[in-house]
C-alpha cells in the first residue's frame, strides 16, 4: 500500500510546495488601496525603521460656552435571523459597519491570530494588528493612524465563540460610544442563535 | 565571555587540520557569498523527533569545519543543543533569556567551543523557556535584536534548532530568519504532517517575504526497512526537485554515540563517514544559497 499518497491530495502539496519556491511578488502599496503612504514605518522593510522626531503635543483649553459633542451613535445592525450561517451573520455586521462608520478592509482575527473573515486581503494588516492586540492585552480598543486618512482600529472583544479581534479602516478615531455600539453588535452577531 | 566547560571535541578536531585544506575553496567561495553579512538559517519542523538537533549540530559543525564563523543557537525550549554538547547547560543563560531581557550582552551568551569558529548559544533559564508557547509576533522585535548582535559579532552563519510545530516563537525565528531548512523524517506519519508545514511555511512568507525555503532534508532514513524507503520515495514523487536535498541523513547508532558523548558525529573516531554526509549538506545549503541569489524566478516543471 502507498504510505503517503491516500493520506494527502499531491496536486495540493506540490502547488503549496512550488508557491513557496517562487519569490513572493513585492506589496505594492497605494493611497487608492489603503491609505497607507511611505511615511508609514510599520511597513518598513530591511529591519531600519526610521524614527520620527517626537511631536511636542499641546492641549488647547477646551472653549468654555461650547458643550461636549459626541456624534449620534448608529443604530445597531438588524439582530439577524437564527437559521443563517455565523458568515453571513458577519456579512451583515460587516455591511452596517462599512455603511455606518465608513470603515473599509474589514478583518476578524481569533485568539490565536488566525483569519476568520477578511476582505482586506492584507497579511501584514493582520501581523500588525496580532502585535497591536498581544501588546495591549486587555486595555480596550486601539486606534494606530497608518495613513494620511486612515486609522487602523482594532476592537478587541470576548464572544461565545472565544476571543476575537475586529480591524477596520477608518478615516478618523472612532469615539467610545461606537467602540461599545460596534463591540455589542459584533459579540450579537457571533452569538449562536 | 561565559566559559562553560564544553566537552573537548574540539582536541578531536584538531587532529583534522587537512580537512580545511581540502575545503579552502569552498571557503573563499562562501566568504564572498555572504559578504561578511550573517546568514540566519532556522532548521524547523512541524513534527517534533525528526533529528532536527542532530542535524543542526553537526550541519553547524560542518559550516564551522569548513572555516565560516558559525553560531548555533538553541531555540527549543526542551534545550537539546545544550544537552548534547555542554554539562552545564542548565546553568547557562541562552537565548531565552535574551528574550526575556535584551539587555543581557552576547558576550554572556555565547559559549566558545575549541573550534575558533565554533560557538554555541544555549536555549537559557527564562521563565519562558519551559514554556515556549507565546504568541507569534510578541517576541519578533527580539529575535531580530538578537540576530543583529550576532550579525555585529562577525558571524557568517547562524543555525537556529526551533521547537517543533510553527507557532510562538518559532514563528518568529522563521518571519526574522534569511532561510529554513525543514528536516523531515523518512517514515509515513511524519510525511502525511508535510502538507500543513507547507501551509504554514507560506503563511510565514506574508510576514517574511525574503524568506528562503532551502528545502526537505529527509532523516532518519533506515534503508533495511521498507516503510522507509517507500516513504522517502514517496516523498521525492510527491516534491519538486528542487525542494529537497539531494543528501539524507540516515538513522544510525554513531548519532546516539555521539550524543552521549556530546560530540557532534564528524569528530568521533569512526565519525568521519557521518560527518561526511552534514560536508555534502553544507555543500548543498551554500550551492542553493547562491542560486538564489542570482535567481530570477522559479520555473516548475
Amino acid at each position: 500500500m502507498d504510505p503517503v499518497n491516500p493520506w494527502l491530495d499531491p496536486s495540493e502539496v506540490r502547488h503549496l510546495a512550488e508557491q513557496l519556491l517562487r519569490p513572493v511578488a513585492p506589496v505594492r502599496l497605494s493611497a487608492a488601496d489603503h491609505g497607507f503612504d511611505e511615511s508609514f514605518v510599520g511597513f518598513t522593510s530591511g529591519g531600519v525603521v526610521h524614527v520620527v522626531p517626537e511631536v511636542k503635543m499641546t492641549v488647547e483649553p477646551p472653549p468654555l460656552s461650547a458643550a461636549p459633542v459626541s456624534p449620534p451613535t448608529p443604530e445597531p445592525p438588524p439582530y439577524p435571523p437564527s437559521h443563517i450561517l455565523f458568515l453571513q451573520r458577519i456579512h451583515i455586521f460587516r455591511d452596517w459597519l462599512a455603511k455606518n462608520f465608513q470603515a473599509t478592509d474589514i478583518f476578524i482575527l481569533d485568539r490565536e491570530g488566525k483569519v476568520i473573515f477578511d476582505e482586506s486581503g492584507h497579511g501584514r494588516l493582520h501581523f500588525m494588528a496580532r502585535n497591536l492586540a498581544i501588546a495591549s492585552r486587555g486595555s480596550g480598543n486601539i486606534h494606530v493612524k497608518i495613513g494620511p486618512a486612515a486609522i487602523l482600529e482594532l476592537i478587541p472583544c470576548e464572544t461565545p465563540y472565544g476571543h476575537i479581534v475586529l480591524g477596520a479602516l477608518v478615516p478618523n478615531a472612532l469615539p467610545v460610544g461606537h467602540v461599545q455600539t460596534i463591540t455589542e453588535s459584533l459579540i450579537q452577531t457571533a452569538s449562536p442563535a | 565571555m561565559c566559559r562553560a566547560s564544553i566537552h573537548d571535541y574540539t582536541a578531536l578536531a584538531k587532529g583534522r587540520r587537512k580537512d580545511f585544506r581540502c575545503v579552502l575553496p569552498t571557503v573563499i567561495f562562501a566568504n564572498s557569498l555572504f559578504n561578511r553579512r550573517v546568514i540566519s538559517i532556522a532548521i524547523s519542523s512541524q513534527k517534533g523527533g525528526v533529528g532536527k538537533t542532530t542535524l543542526s549540530i553537526n550541519l553547524a559543525h560542518a559550516f564551522a569545519r569548513a572555516g565560516l564563523n558559525t553560531l548555533l543557537v538553541d531555540a527549543d525550549p526542551q534545550g537539546s543543543v545544550g544537552l548534547s554538547l555542554t554539562r552545564q547547560s542548565r546553568l547557562l543563560a541562552g537565548f531565552y533569556d535574551f528574550l526575556a531581557d535584551p539587555s543581557i550582552p552576547m558576550e554572556r551568551l555565547m559559549i566558545p567551543t575549541r573550534l575558533e569558529t565554533f560557538a554555541l548559544v544555549a536555549a537559557g533559564q527564562a521563565s519562558d523557556y519551559e514554556a515556549g508557547n507565546s504568541s507569534s509576533g510578541s517576541h519578533l522585535a527580539r529575535v531580530r535584536a538578537f540576530l543583529h548582535n550576532a550579525a555585529s559579532r562577525r558571524y557568517d552563519i547562524c543555525l537556529i534548532d526551533t521547537a517543533a510545530g510553527l507557532f510562538g516563537v518559532t514563528n518568529d525565528i522563521i518571519s526574522s530568519a534569511d532561510a529554513v531548512i525543514i528536516p523531515q523524517q523518512a517514515e509515513p506519519l511524519g510525511i502525511r504532517s508535510v502538507p500543513k508545514l507547507l501551509e504554514g511555511l507560506n503563511r510565514l512568507r506574508i510576514t517574511n517575504p525574503r524568506l528562503n525555503v532551502l528545502g526537505v532534508c529527509l532523516t532518519m532514513i533506515q534503508h533495511g526497512l521498507a516503510e522507509s524507503t517507500e516513504a522517502a520515495s514517496a516523498l521525492r514523487q510527491l516534491l519538486p526537485e528542487e525542494m529537497l536535498f539531494q543528501t539524507a541523513i540516515p538513522r544510525d547508532e554513531i548519532f546516539i554515540r555521539a550524543s552521549a558523548k556530546g560530540l557532534p558525529v564528524g569528530v568521533l573516531e569512526d565519525g568521519r563517514g557521518a560527518g561526511t554526509v552534514f560536508d555534502s549538506l553544507r555543500a548543498e545549503v551554500q550551492a542553493k544559497l547562491a542560486r538564489s541569489r542570482g535567481a530570477s524566478t522559479y520555473q516548475p516543471h
